[in-house]
C-alpha cells in the first residue's frame, strides 16, 4: 500500500517541475537537473514551502474562525464584508499590516526589538515541521517529537521578554515580566499532564501516541490530564482568561505595546500559530489525532486525505472550545493566576500522573478497554 | 467594606460553577444567535426592510419615520429653498456653528437670498435649527447615510439640502413649542436716522418706512440731517429674527414689551 505523505507529494512535485524545466534544456543540463540529488534538494524546499503556506493559511483562517465564533457568542456576526462571510478579511488586515512602516521607539534597543518578534514567529513556525498532521505528513519520524515540540513551544517567554525589555516601555516590560512568570508557572503542569499521556502510551513520538489511541482516545481515561493540559495551554497561549501579559485595560497591549505594522503582525500571527499548535497538541494527545473510532462508517475515513480533513475538523473544534472559554470567562488577576498555577494545577497534574500510572498497572478498564502495552 | 476586596475571602459557591455557569450562559447565547443574531448585515440589509420593521417598532404599512421609534429621528436636514426667508435664525441657533448662510439664486441684488449650508462634519443633529426655523422649511429627515471619502463632501449646500427635501423622506414631525417671544421690536425715535437698513434686510418685509413730519427749525438750532422716515413693524408678520436690530447702524432698535 503506497500512502501519500508530505514528502512523497513534494518529491513528485519537484520531479515533475524539474522534468518540465529540463525538457527544454540540452541533454547535459537536463541530466544534472533531473538527477536524484537535485530533485531531493528541491523536494526539501518545496516541502518547507508547503508547510509554511499551510501553517500560515491555517493561522489566518483560524483568526477568521475565532472572529466568527466570538461574534455569535456576542450576538453578532463577526466579519462579513470581505470575501464569503468575511473569509478574506484577515488576509486584507494582514496585507495592511505588512504594508505599514515599522516604527521603533527612539530609546528601544534595535537588535532585541527586531530579534524578539522574528524569533517568536520563527520558533512558532518550526513546531509545524514536527507535528504530524496525518500519517506521514510531518517532517520526519522523530522518536522524541513530542518533547521537541514542547521544548520549542516553551522558548516563547524568552523571546517575549527580549522584545518587551528592548521596547523600553514600562507597559511592555510589565507585560513581559507577567508573561515570563505566567509561562514558567504553567509550563510545569503542562508537562506533567503530558507525562500522563506518555505513561499510558509509552512513547514520546506523536505518531506512536496517535496510533496508541486506536482502542480509545485518551481524553476519557485521562480526563483530568486533559483539563490540566487545556488550562495550562490557555495560559501558555496567553488567551483570555489568562491574557494578563496583554491586558489591554491595564497594560495598553502588554509586551507588544510598542510594536506596529509588520512586527505586530508577526506577534499576532505567532500568537495564533501557538494557538494552532495548542489545539493540534490537544487533538494529537487526547483526541486520537487523524484517526476516527472504528464504529464510524468506512466511507467517512477512506476518501483521499481523510486523515487531514478529520484532523483539521478536530483542531478547529478544539480551538472553538478555546474561543468558548474566551467568550465566557473574565480575565483573572495576576496573583490568582499564579496561585492557581502553583497551588492547584500542579497537584492536579500530579494526580493525573498517578491516575495514568494506575491505569497502566490495571491495564484494562471495563468500559474503556485495554491500554496499549507499555514499551511495545 | 475592606473585606469585600479581600482576596483571601472564601467565596461561598463551588468554584467549578465559576467556570461552568458563565460557559453555560455563553453557550446559550451562542445557540440563540447562531441562527438569528441581533445584528443585521447593514449595507446589504437595512432596518427599513419590511422584515425588520417589527424589530424597530415601525408599524406595518406605515412609511418608516412614522412609528414609536422613528418619528423623532433626527437625520440629514431637508431644506425647502422656496419658502426659506433667509432669516438667519437657524445659523443663530446652531450650537456647533456649522451653518453658514450662503447666497442662492433667487434674490434681488440688493437683498440677496441666503440659505443655510450645513457642515455635517460638525453637526450634532440637535435639531435646534429646525426648531428655530419660523417658516418650517428646515426640517430633519430619517436619512442617516453620510459617509463619503472626502471631507468637503460633508458640507451640504442649500441645493443639496433642497434635493433631500425633494426626495420626500419622512420628516421629523416633532417640533419643540418654543416659548412665544412676546417681545416686539421697539424704536428709540430720537436716534433713528431713517436709513432704511432694517426695512431692506427684514426677511419678511414687515417693516414699512413711514414719513414723519420734518420739524420746524428752532431759532439758533439747525434741523437734524436725516431722512424723515421711521420704521413701523407689522407685528403679526414679524418672525422675531432680530436682523433689523443687528443691521441698525444707530442701535436704535431693541426688544421690548409690546403692550
Ligand atoms: S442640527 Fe443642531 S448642530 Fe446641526 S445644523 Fe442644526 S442647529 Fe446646528
Ligand atoms: S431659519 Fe428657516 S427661514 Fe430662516 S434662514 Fe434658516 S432655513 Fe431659512
Ligand atoms: S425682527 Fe426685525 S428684521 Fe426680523 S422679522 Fe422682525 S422686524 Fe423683520
Amino acid at each position: 500500500m503506497t500512502t501519500t505523505t508530505l514528502y512523497s507529494v513534494s518529491y513528485d512535485l519537484s520531479r515533475a517541475l524539474l522534468g518540465a524545466v529540463g525538457s527544454v534544456l540540452p541533454p547535459g543540463a537536463r541530466d544534472a537537473l533531473t538527477s536524484s540529488n537535485a530533485v531531493t534538494a528541491l523536494a526539501v524546499l518545496v516541502f518547507c514551502v508547503i508547510l509554511l503556506a499551510a501553517s500560515m493559511l491555517n493561522t489566518i483562517v483560524l483568526i477568521w474562525w475565532e472572529r466568527k465564533l466570538l461574534g455569535r457568542f456576542m450576538d453578532r456576526r463577526g466579519a462579513m464584508h470581505v470575501g464569503y462571510a468575511g473569509l478574506l478579511q484577515n488576509f486584507a488586515d494582514g496585507l495592511k499590516l505588512f504594508r505599514k512602516t515599522t516604527v521603533s521607539p527612539r530609546e528601544a534597543d534595535g537588535l532585541g526589538f527586531y530579534f524578539g518578534p522574528t524569533a517568536y514567529m520563527v520558533s512558532s513556525l518550526v513546531i509545524f515541521g514536527i507535528l504530524p498532521i496525518s500519517s506521514g505528513w510531518n517532517a520526519g519520524a522523530l522518536p522524541l517529537s513530542l518533547l521537541l515540540a514542547l521544548t520549542i513551544f516553551s522558548f516563547a517567554p524568552l523571546f517575549i521578554f527580549v522584545s518587551a525589555w528592548s521596547s523600553n516601555n514600562k507597559y511592555s516590560l510589565m507585560g513581559g515580566l507577567r508573561s515570563a512568570a505566567q509561562m514558567i508557572a504553567y509550563e510545569v503542569p503542562l508537562l506533567l499532564a503530558v507525562v500522563a499521556v506518555v505513561i499510558v502510551s509509552g512513547s514520546f513520538d506523536l505518531t506512536t501516541i496517535v496510533y496508541d489511541q486506536r482502542n480509545y482516545w485518551f481524553w476519557g481515561p485521562l480526563f483530568l490530564a486533559l483539563v490540566v493540559f487545556v488550562a495550562a495551554m490557555l495560559a501558555e497561549m496567553e488567551r483570555i482568561p489568562f491574557d494578563l501579559p496583554e491586558a489591554e485595560a491595564e497594560l495598553v497591549e502588554g509586551w507588544n505595546t510598542e510594536y506596529g505594522g509588520m512586527l505586530f503582525a508577526f506577534f499576532m500571527l505567532a500568537d495564533y500559530l501557538r494557538a494552532l499548535v495548542g489545539s493540534i497538541l490537544v487533538v494529537l494527545l487526547f483526541l486520537g489525532g487523524w484517526t476516527l473510532p472504528s464504529w464510524v462508517p468506512a466511507g467517512l475515513t477512506s476518501f483521499p486525505l481523510a486523515g487531514i480533513v478529520w484532523f483539521m475538523v478536530k483542531t478547529y473544534a478544539v480551538f472553538g472550545l478555546f474561543v468558548w472559554i474566551r467568550a465566557s470567562l473574565p480575565r483573572v488577576r495576576t496573583d490568582q493566576l499564579l496561585r492557581v498555577g502553583w497551588n492547584r494545577m500542579i497537584p492536579l497534574a500530579l494526580l493525573s500522573v498517578f491516575l495514568a500510572a494506575a491505569l497502566v498497572t490495571v491495564r484494562c478498564v471495563p468500559v474503556l478497554g485495554c491500554v496499549p502495552s507499555v514499551g511495545a | 467594606m475592606a473585606s469585600e476586596f479581600n482576596a483571601t475571602e472564601k467565596p461561598d459557591e463551588n468554584p467549578v460553577l465559576w467556570v461552568a455557569r458563565p460557559m453555560a450562559t455563553a453557550a446559550r447565547q451562542f445557540a440563540k444567535s447562531l441562527f438569528r443574531p441581533s445584528t443585521i448585515i447593514y449595507p446589504y440589509e437595512r432596518l427599513e426592510d419590511p422584515r425588520f420593521r417589527t424589530k424597530v417598532g415601525v408599524g406595518s404599512g406605515m412609511p418608516i419615520g412614522v412609528g414609536p421609534v422613528w418619528d423623532n429621528y433626527r437625520g440629514v436636514h431637508a431644506l425647502n429653498i422656496a419658502t426659506c426667508i433667509s432669516c438667519n435664525l437657524c445659523a443663530f441657533s446652531c450650537p456647533d456653528l456649522c451653518i453658514q448662510m450662503v447666497t442662492v439664486p433667487g434674490g434681488d441684488p440688493k437683498h440677496p437670498k441666503k440659505c443655510p449650508e450645513i457642515d455635517y462634519g460638525k453637526c450634532s443633529y440637535c435639531g435646534f435649527c429646525s426648531d428655530a426655523c419660523p417658516e418650517g422649511c428646515l426640517t430633519m429627515t430619517t436619512r442617516y447615510e453620510l459617509s463619503t471619502t472626502k471631507r468637503s463632501e460633508m458640507v451640504y449646500s442649500p441645493a443639496k439640502l433642497n434635493e433631500v427635501f425633494r426626495t420626500k423622506l419622512p420628516m421629523n414631525p416633532i417640533r419643540i413649542e418654543l416659548p412665544k417671544n412676546e417681545d416686539s421690536i421697539l424704536l428709540d425715535p430720537p436716534l433713528c436716522i431713517g436709513c432704511n437698513a432694517c426695512a431692506r434686510d427684514c426677511p419678511t418685509q414687515c417693516i414699512t418706512m413711514l414719513d414723519i413730519p420734518k420739524p420746524e427749525a428752532k431759532p439758533g438750532e439747525k434741523v437734524a440731517k436725516r431722512i424723515w422716515k421711521e420704521p413701523v413693524v407689522n407685528d403679526s408678520d414679524c418672525v422675531r429674527c432680530g436682523t433689523c436690530i443687528s443691521v441698525c447702524p444707530k442701535e436704535c432698535l431693541f426688544w421690548g414689551g409690546s403692550k
